[in-house]
């Protein structure tokens, strides 16, 4: 052999008969997240944390005055809020936690391709959302009060939800990619989430005027709870606020492409090499 | 041999061969010119002191790093392609983690499944690796009830799963006992039996008991490589060709081991080591610096203290371990 003669590659490429990488790195994902008891325990604290939220909302004089419309899309948006919350956590772990357990550089010594790999933890990272959505029903149907309310919110929400969860996650997930310590990682997540977070919070006269505005729908947070409240409490149309979705949408294209195109195939042993992988 | 006299043209049988490979991160180099070829079957030891370029060599070689310049090819497949050379090699990182709730079978079939095996081939595969590296009775012991030993084994067990024609196994004994080591070391034998073993270790002493070959790395670059006779050779013998041994006789014979010595051919002094020490030191000069002379010579002086009913208690050549030739090669190399 010599270095002047090598082999015709794509031969080597056709020996694979297994499934596809991203679906064996999601189900050893899926695995440790759900039977390792991870997710499960986020899920547990969510219920606990919506079922709290509800028991206050429906023992509450004063609240009793608020339409069952208004109840489903606070549900609602406390569903998200803790949704999308776990996605993040869940993606800020998964290659900075592999990196802290020595278990990444088996993993990308591997043929598979960086983005194979991400696709798979991606997938596992998302997959509480659909049953954080599903716990949320039995709530939505509750304050619904016997209306069909909640069959638009859960539409809506899981839309709305859907494009914040994907996109908190990859978030999550290029931190973590970025991330040497998983500590690192956690504590840069919450930053970011409490960041998002806290202008959702603000009273009303901080969300009026030209930057308030402004403030709330360059967030994607409060863009899409902001566009959830006129559809599902004041019956506006898409028509009307499809502007109040640029920003979950910019968002998740922004972080799912950069994750994917950028993040992904630069994953390395050590979290800054400064280097496309090979 | 020298890395200046080395080219890596290769002689047919090589699995691996690396041809002037450099890394540098901006102005500085962390490995330069690296070029050697491990043949199929054999162990080659890669020592450096801390530092000296051999993390980053190996994270060239198994493709976790680019090089700056400079190329391998592994099995006839370039670097330029990694992921088909990935599919060819087998590593043992330093550092490896494990998954402590997943079961070593499982372990390995997740691993075999990511080099295209489909699930039943590679849990068949994975029992055959824990039964060859004698794990099969806690193949469903999730991996937390593992002693260290046992996880290095189930790690060279998944550097196998792929069938790799090249095996990579950094520091594979580091904490582990006596006993440890040793089985460890039968199992590297028996690995070299069907792949070429690159075994990145400090220990200069498996070195010796294992490998067939050795580059030694140095501040980035290789300033030794060939077979570990070659490389003791290399550091052992002066630029003039002089060498020097060390020959324990009784303390009352140590006048006659000096007169009897002076008259072998080649020997050039014989001086007493110490006061009544009962040690000698020959010094004795090859000028053609072949390493097979030097091996007549001392033949002819034990043969000559052993002609005068001389007892000889020991016997041991100035840097003629590798221990030796390491701290000469890598003198002034940080460590």
């Amino acid at each position: 052999m010599s270095l002047d003669r090598s082999v015709d590659v794509p031969r080597v490429k056709s020996r694979r008969v297994g499934r596809p990488a991203w679906s064996i790195i999601a189900s050893r994902e899926l695995f440790e997240l759900w039977v390792g008891g991870k997710a499960i325990v986020l899920l547990i604290i969510y219920s606990i944390l919506l079922g709290v939220t509800a028991f206050v909302t429906s023992n509450n004089s004063e609240l009793e005055l608020i339409p069952p419309k208004e109840l489903v899309f606070m549900t609602l948006s406390t569903a998200i809020s803790i949704g999308l919350f776990i996605g993040l956590i869940t993606g800020a772990d998964s290659v900075s936690g592999e990196r802290e357990r020595g278990t990444l550089e088996a993993l990308l010594l591997t043929p598979t391709s960086r983005r194979q790999m991400v696709s798979g933890k991606f997938l596992a990272a998302v997959s509480p959302w659909p049953l954080a959505l599903a716990l949320a029903l039995p709530y939505l149907v509750l304050f619904a009060q016997g209306g069909d309310s909640w069959v638009q919110g859960l539409l809506w929400g899981a839309f709305v939800g859907s494009l914040l969860t994907l996109a908190f996650t990859a978030l999550g997930m290029l931190i973590s990619i970025w991330s040497n310590s998983n500590k690192t990682s956690m504590v840069v997540a919450l930053v970011i989430y409490i960041a998002f977070y806290i202008p959702t919070q603000w009273a009303g006269a901080a969300q009026t005027g030209v930057t308030g505005r402004l403030f709330k729908k360059i967030n994607p947070l409060e863009s899409g709870n902001h566009f959830l409240e006129k559809v599902l409490v004041n019956n506006r149309t898409l028509a009307e606020f499809w502007p109040w979705l640029i920003a979950p949408v910019v968002f998740i294209l922004l972080t799912v492409g950069v994750l994917f195109l950028f993040a992904a195939p630069r994953i390395q042993v050590d979290a800054w090499m400064g280097e496309k992988g090979s | 041999m020298r890395f200046d006299e080395f080219t890596a043209t290769g002689t047919g049988s090589e699995v691996l061969l690396a041809e002037k490979v450099r890394k540098s991160y901006g102005d500085r180099t962390a490995l330069e010119g690296l070029s050697f070829s491990l043949g199929a079957g054999r162990v080659l030891g890669f020592l450096g002191p801390n530092g000296a370029g051999k993390t980053t060599a190996i994270r060239i070689l198994t493709t976790i790093l680019k090089p700056t310049s400079g190329r391998f090819v592994v099995d006839g497949i370039g670097s330029e392609y990694p992921m088909q050379v990935r599919s060819k090699i087998g590593v043992l990182p330093e550092n490896l983690g494990f998954p402590k709730e997943v079961a070593a079978i499982d372990y390995l079939s997740f691993y075999g499944q990511l080099y295209g095996r489909t699930s039943a081939q590679a849990k068949a595969k994975g029992l055959a690796l824990l039964e060859e590296v004698g794990l099969s009775k806690r193949a469903r012991s999730p991996i937390r009830s593992y002693s260290r030993g046992m996880r290095q084994r189930l790690g060279i067990a998944r550097a196998l799963v792929n069938d790799p024609v090249v095996v990579f196994l950094d520091e594979p004994t580091l904490g582990l006992d006596p006993r440890g080591q040793r089985e460890l070391l039968e199992l590297v034998r028996r690995v070299a039996r069907r792949a070429g073993v690159v075994l990145c270790t400090h220990s200069l002493s498996e070195v010796e008991g294992v490998c067939d070959d050795v580059v030694i790395l140095s501040s980035g670059r290789v300033v030794a490589s060939g077979t570990v006779a070659e490389v003791i050779g290399i550091a052992t013998r002066s630029t003039d060709g002089r060498r020097v041994i060390r020959i324990h006789v009784p303390n009352g014979s140590v006048e006659d081991a000096q007169r009897v010595l002076a008259m072998v051919p080649s020997v050039i002094g014989v001086t007493p080591l110490g006061e009544a020490t009962g040690w000698v030191g020959v010094e004795m000069v090859d000028p053609n610096g072949d390493a097979s002379v030097d091996h007549h010579v001392t033949n002819a002086i034990l043969e000559a203290l052993i002609r005068a009913e001389i007892s000889v208690l020991n016997f041991e050549a100035v840097g003629g371990n590798l221990h030796d030739a390491f701290l000469q090669l890598t003198e002034g190399a940080s460590v």
